[in-house]
């Protein structure tokens, strides 16, 4: 089972952070700091799972989600949205819109605890080679 | 009628002056002796006014009765003459009534006579006067309704607000030049036509309709915003009323428009600057708690003890401003109308199980019994989810914090016909007395020393409140310190359509 994880954060502080904790639970991880960086390394790297911010000046993560989700090479890469909206309780709306909108597989708020976040990124991996 | 009034007796014969004075005053007229023609016109020309009749002979030397008649009546053509004539000369009765006397009495006459006579002349005078009155009331009351009709067309032409009226039947009867401007319609195009048949925006019309049918007499104003693009992009906000009248039925509607375009734009302003605010402090502090997350995990190298401790502390810190963040962006949400912005039917019940299920993990670290029952729950309200969410999870979320260990939360959903209840209760340290009308106060936090350790922006009751109101609803709270606080918001199921703001 690949354990190739792309992260894309405009942040670099953040996607240092992220890559510390994947890299801990010995993932390769790959980075890309924008929208548009993002989707060129994921067709060129073609990784297991993609984390993607949502909030990006170049292009947001609900573009590239939808881009990723069109393509029929990249379809199948799991990906999990970092979003910002900072609320510690899953909002209703915000579930269908994602759900309606991004077909991400999964969502995480940022920051998110670092057990929890390789919690996800396991089951999404699971998920792909199951 | 007057029983007292003013004669004048003008007559050559002090006889008759005195006849007519004693029978007169008896009568409790003041009456007023002339002894010629020029001496009684005089007397007329000077109290012209308080002179109710006079009383004139026809025959005397110097001035004829004929001539000081004509002079009365080109003095005042109501004043009222009873002329007297000598010797049943009737000829000249006749002609002096042509002339314009009201009566005539002969020589020699009983005083039954001239009682009956001046009576009648002063019943007479009593209608003119009465006559007068009225004419002057009615003149003055047409004045005043066309000074007032000038005045409300001035103030209605001269206001910046935008003024529809329609009758009841649809038809414009009123635009004021502010309308015209804001819904580029030529002056006076309007008037008389249907509003079918006018160039207005759809939901105009609609509302206007609405009002037209709407049988419910209570007193109601659709308010909406429109967006035009005639000239230039133009925000107007629109309330229409219906007119009734005092049997209650509808007259017809008044639509006022305000133009709301430059509000619309400081409103985009501040969102974007919330907005901007939101992104730029909350994107790095949420990289510096994921940071300290990591650092913490001891992922970044083993830390001591201490440093633990510190980092810990660090990061509750940053996730105190976090919250502060998100409450403020909610407060100016909800100042900016937005948590009210999309009704929409909403299953109170799915949404409370939904909330309470989301706080469980909160409750479990707490080793707080939290539940959740509804009574009839099932049923649907208007109104914004988000919102709601927003209020629910607020208040259950105070229940926790304030709840101590083994305590015990609960939320209850009542199905009470027009409106909904829902109580959300907790067994926590309660509310002092005199904190209890300044918990919604924005920034407020009870002065409490036992709520120093719990974190808290004191904005989440003031974003509960304002998110309940703009729902027309209403919340309470009950508490008892050491025992707990009990909170219950009453919504309506069916809020107005539309709210003013």
């Amino acid at each position: 089972m690949g354990r190739k994880v792309l992260v894309i954060d405009d942040d670099p502080d953040l996607v240092e952070a992220v890559s510390l904790v994947l890299r801990a639970k010995n993932y390769e991880v790959i980075s890309a700091y924008g929208g548009v960086e993002g989707f060129d390394k994921a067709k060129k790297e073609n990784p297991d799972a993609i984390i993607l911010d949502v909030m990006m000046p170049d292009k947001d993560g609900y573009t590239v989600c939808k881009e990723l989700k069109a393509d029929e090479k990249l379809r199948d890469i799991p990906v999990l949205l970092l979003t910002a909206v900072v609320s510690h309780i899953p909002t209703t709306r915000y579930t269908l819109q994602m759900g309606m909108e991004t077909e991400a597989d999964d969502y995480i708020d940022k920051p998110a605890e670092p057990e929890e976040l390789v919690r996800r990124v396991e089951a999404l991996l699971a998920k792909k080679g199951a | 009628m007057d029983s007292h009034g003013t004669i004048l007796v003008i007559d050559d014969e002090e006889i008759m002056r005195e006849g007519c004075y004693r029978i007169l005053s008896r009568e409790g007229l003041e009456v007023i002796p002339a002894e010629n023609g020029f001496v009684g016109l005089e007397i007329i020309r000077e109290r012209k006014d308080d002179i109710d009749t006079i009383l004139l002979d026809l025959m005397m030397p110097g001035m004829s009765g004929m001539e000081v008649l004509e002079k009365i009546l080109e003095i005042d053509r109501d004043l009222i003459t009873i002329v007297i004539t000598g010797y049943a000369t009737v000829e000249s009765a006749v002609q002096a009534m042509k002339k314009g006397a009201y009566d005539f009495i002969s020589k020699p006459f009983t005083p039954d006579q001239l009682r009956l006579v001046v009576k009648r002349s002063l019943e007479k005078r009593q209608l003119i006067k009465e006559a007068e009155y009225l004419r002057r009331e009615r003149e003055r009351s047409l004045r005043d309704i066309a000074t007032e009709k000038s005045k409300l067309k001035t103030i209605i032409n001269c206001m910046a607000d935008g003024v529809l009226v329609s009758d009841r039947d649809g038809c414009i009867v009123l635009t004021n030049p502010a309308a015209n401007l804001m819904l580029t319609l030529p002056d006076g195009q309007l008037i008389g036509r249907h509003i079918t048949e006018c160039d207005l925006p759809e939901e105009l019309r609609a509302s206007v309709e609405k009002s037209l049918s709407s049988d419910d007499h209570s007193f109601k104003t659709i308010s909406q915003e429109l967006f035009l693009e005639r000239v230039k992009p133009l925000y107007l906000r629109a309330h229409t009323a219906s007119v009734y009248a005092e049997s209650g039925e509808i007259m017809g509607t008044v639509t006022i428009l305000q133009d709301i375009s430059h509000l619309k734009e400081l409103d985009k302003m501040k969102s974007d600057f919330v907005a901007m605010v939101a992104h730029e402090l909350r994107s790095p502090l949420a990289t510096v708690e994921q940071q300290l997350g990591v650092i913490l995990t001891g992922l970044a190298g083993e830390i001591t003890e201490t440093q633990h401790h510190l980092l810990t502390r660090a990061q509750e810190r940053t996730r105190g401003v976090l919250r502060l963040i998100k409450d403020l962006l909610d407060l100016s949400k909800v100042e900016a109308g937005r948590f009210i912005q999309y009704k929409e039917p909403i299953s109170l019940d799915e949404l409370l199980g939904k909330i309470v299920e989301g706080n469980l993990p909160e409750a479990k670290a707490k080793n707080i019994t939290l539940t959740y029952s509804s009574e009839g729950g099932n049923f649907f309200i208007s109104a914004d989810s988000e919102g709601m969410e927003v209020v629910f999870n607020n208040l259950l979320s105070n229940a926790l914090k304030f709840t101590p260990n083994g305590g015990r939360v609960g939320v209850h959903l009542v199905d009470l016909g027009s409106h909904v209840k829902v109580v959300v209760s907790d067994t926590g340290i309660g509310i002092e007395k005199e904190d209890i009308p300044r918990i919604f106060d924005k920034f407020y936090r009870a002065k409490s020393t036992d709520k120093r350790r719990i974190w808290g922006t004191g904005l989440g009751l003031t974003i509960v409140k304002a998110i309940v109101d703009a729902h027309l609803g209403s919340i309470n709270v009950e508490s008892e310190v050491g025992k707990g606080s009990t909170f219950t918001v009453l919504l309506p199921k069916e809020t107005e359509e539309v709210i003013c703001p």
